[in-house]
């Protein structure tokens, strides 16, 4: 996970809620922009303490574990 | 099939134009939600870049625009992989998934589920007009992006295109033009199973014009993925399969065929 704590003092103020930190961490506008203001407010202390060893078990690999994805696409060779 | 909506591609959208159910914010909710968005499923929702354009075909406004046919394509395209996504989700999944209680997650993702495949069927029943006025594209590139349209089950009318070639260019399409875009048939996502050799089976897929597609095609989980320039379909596969290993895809004009052979470790012996 990239940082999220800065020395910078801008920085500091970029991330401080979670649509900052979003925007921060390449989430396209696209996405930001659709999210309501309640939750791009929402401020970051809280949800960093949350983040960390929770992923969905069909789809995620694990970077600790080195777990294999159930949902990888494996693509086939093709012969024309 | 036909619904109420008119899908308009090749003009700008309008700003601030579309209005979408509670359920879309929900779903958007739950998919930037920390516990989903950081740690997304590699496969499926991982590679997606999830665009304004699939917030806009859960609109229920009777006229939806698009920028143009491709976006229309990778937006049904992004639907579709996350309905695939969530229809192998349970529950609990999607509860750690998005933040949610259990028993709520069971109600939401069901609901979600349910006007996913309301919002597909709304777009498959669409009346759609080609608008080249903002851009003119090359043929050739209008002929793949109508051929990822039809990948994803949307059907554009020859005729209507011609008229907004016409309009846009005051110029005809060649008559060699106009045939190749006759020859693009809506993909019907089904395919069958056959048994060849001793523990040897293929799976016969057609789709006129896909030996020009240059599709790439994979398997996840109980579907084929037919990956044509980012667009994707999927089709799913029966249920013999989980027990076979895939082998190489053959391509050829009309349909491919992709070989399995059975493991023989799956199947007890009597």
């Amino acid at each position: 996970m990239a940082p999220i704590v800065s020395d910078e003092r801008d920085d500091e103020k970029s991330i401080s809620d979670l649509g900052s930190w979003l925007n921060s961490m390449g989430t396209p506008p696209s996405i930001t922009g659709l999210m309501p203001s309640e939750i791009t407010g929402l401020d970051m202390a809280p949800l960093v303490s949350m983040l960390g060893g929770v992923g969905i078990k069909s789809g995620v690999r694990g970077a600790d574990t080195g777990e294999t994805t159930t949902d990888e696409i494996r693509w086939l060779p093709i012969i024309d | 099939m036909s619904s109420n909506l008119r899908i308009t591609c090749g003009t700008e959208p309008k700003r601030g134009s579309v209005h979408s159910p509670e359920v879309v914010s929900q779903l958007f909710e739950s998919l930037i939600s920390p516990f989903g968005f950081f740690k997304p499923s590699s496969g499926l929702l991982g590679e997606l870049n999830l665009s304004r354009d699939v917030y806009s075909l859960f609109s229920l406004s009777g006229h939806l625009e698009f920028e143009s046919v491709h976006h229309l394509s990778q937006a049904l395209s992004d639907l579709d992989s996350i309905s695939i996504a969530l229809l192998h989700m349970d529950s609990e999944e999607f509860a750690i998934w998005c933040g949610l209680g259990k028993s709520d997650a069971r109600a939401h993702l069901l609901r979600l589920i349910g006007e996913m495949q309301q919002a597909r069927i709304r777009v498959q029943g669409a009346q759609l007009q080609l608008n080249f006025e903002q851009s003119q594209p090359s043929a050739k590139a209008l002929f793949r992006s109508l051929t990822q349209l039809a990948l994803v089950g949307v059907a554009c009318d020859v005729r209507q295109l011609q008229r907004a070639w016409i309009d846009s260019t005051r110029t005809s399409l060649s008559k060699k033009w106009i045939s190749q875009f006759e020859s693009i048939r809506v993909f019907k996502g089904r395919g069958d199973l056959v048994e060849g050799e001793p523990l040897t089976f293929t799976f016969h897929v057609k789709w006129k014009g896909v030996g020009k597609s240059e599709p790439a095609i994979g398997i996840v989980r109980n579907h084929l993925v037919i990956d044509v320039g980012g667009v994707r379909s999927f089709v799913e596969l029966p249920a013999a399969c989980s027990r076979m290993e895939a082998g190489s895809v053959h391509l050829s004009k009309n349909k491919f065929e992709v070989d399995f052979s059975v493991k023989e470790s799956e199947w007890p012996r009597s």
